[in-house]
């Protein structure tokens, strides 16, 4: 059993370790948002040569 | 009985502080290895989207980071027995093994994981190669068992310029490769400079580092003759044509100083109290060497870019 300063210094440290921990996976997320975009752009930006010249090549 | 009616307060393990977490992954070995892996990346011909440079970078940081505290985590009872470590987290009691392992897997296969979705599988399949090199190879097998196991074992520290160059061509040329060696040759001079004079520390722990095992004057004279080659294999970019100017004589003035420090490392004698200046000064400007020669990879590549050189 912990008496009161113990569980103030448990509790204090899992705070700590969990807004850490929070940061860590919102960075993350942004992290994995951005990836996201810079790979569908660069889809995007091959795909529209071959968009741009069907029609060329139709007319 | 008596202990189930008298509530009496026990000290109850703090769980581990998210510093410790962090020191688990060397965080000052990392710096170097966030550093030639940039270099790398930087040099490399061709360009790479800053948030995808970005992850490439923060991949090879916490891969590295997974295995260094996979080898903590193996280490934690020879730690425990040298000064120099004795107060990491493991050895200190301030993380659990068992966290400390899973903590290492899960950097290693999450780094490797993002690098191989994000950038591509082959600079994703080289990064988990050099986490088992420097976990398994280097920690497990060849550390305990042989002399040379930082002549192998400095590998491990040799990938970071070349994934980051991997990350922005996608494959392996001579140029790559070549940087791999500089740091694979560099790595004994450095290291072994450090274990001249921490050398009682791995005796007591039974490591067979170089000079407990060989002796000081068979270390002495390796040192010199890794940095004699090491001097060729920094300028063979510029022989090649891979860099201009600007890095080639930086890597010749660099080499020289490197040689010239290790000479004196090389041929001289530890008397008893030796404070060991010379070796001092050789493992602090091989930090410095490496930093200088790869920040220049990475001028000369401004310079030719910017057309100021040929």
């Amino acid at each position: 059993m912990m008496d009161e300063e113990q569980t103030r210094a448990f509790r204090a440290r899992q705070k700590s370790r969990s807004r850490v921990l929070g940061l860590v996976l919102g960075a993350m997320a942004v992290l994995f948002f951005a990836i996201s975009i810079v790979k569908i752009a660069k889809q995007a930006e091959n795909r529209h040569p071959v968009e741009r010249l069907s029609p060329i090549k139709q007319s | 009985m008596q202990a189930a009616q008298t509530p009496s307060t026990t000290a109850v393990p703090l769980p581990a502080e998210w510093r410790d977490f962090f020191a688990l992954t060397k965080p000052r070995v990392m710096t170097l290895v966030i550093f030639s892996g940039l270099c790398g990346l930087l040099a490399a011909p061709g360009s790479l989207h800053p948030v995808l440079a970005f992850t490439a970078i923060l991949c090879i940081a916490v891969g590295a980071g997974g295995a260094a505290a996979l080898n903590m985590w193996w280490e934690a009872d020879l730690d425990a027995g040298m000064k120099r470590t004795a107060k990491r987290p493991l050895p200190s009691g301030r993380v659990d093994r068992t966290s400390a392992r899973d903590f290492g897997v899960a950097l290693s296969v999450g780094s490797v994981l993002v690098m191989g979705i994000a950038i591509g599988w082959l600079a994703a399949g080289i990064l988990a190669f050099s986490i088992f090199y420097y976990a398994w190879i280097y920690t497990v097998w060849l550390k305990p068992r042989t002399p040379q196991n930082i002549v192998i074992g400095g590998g491990a520290g040799a990938f970071p310029p070349l994934i980051g160059w991997v990350a922005v061509t996608g494959d392996i040329t001579l140029m790559p490769v070549l940087l791999f060696l500089i740091i694979f040759m560099w790595t004994p001079p450095h290291f072994w400079a450090l274990a001249l004079f921490v050398q009682i520390d791995y005796a007591k722990v039974g490591i067979p580092m170089m000079p407990v095992v060989a002796g000081e004057r068979s270390t002495r004279l390796q040192i010199l003759a890794y940095a004699a080659v090491l001097l060729p294999v920094a300028m063979a970019p510029w022989f090649i044509g891979g860099t201009g100017m600007v890095y080639g004589l930086s890597a010749l003035v660099l080499g020289t100083i490197f040689l010239v420090l290790s000479i004196k490392v090389g041929l001289r004698r530890a008397g008893p109290d030796d404070a060991m200046k010379p070796e001092k000064r050789l493992f602090g400007f091989s930090i410095l060497y490496l930093f200088l020669l790869f920040g220049m990879l990475v001028a000369d590549r401004v310079a030719t870019l910017q057309g100021w050189q040929a």
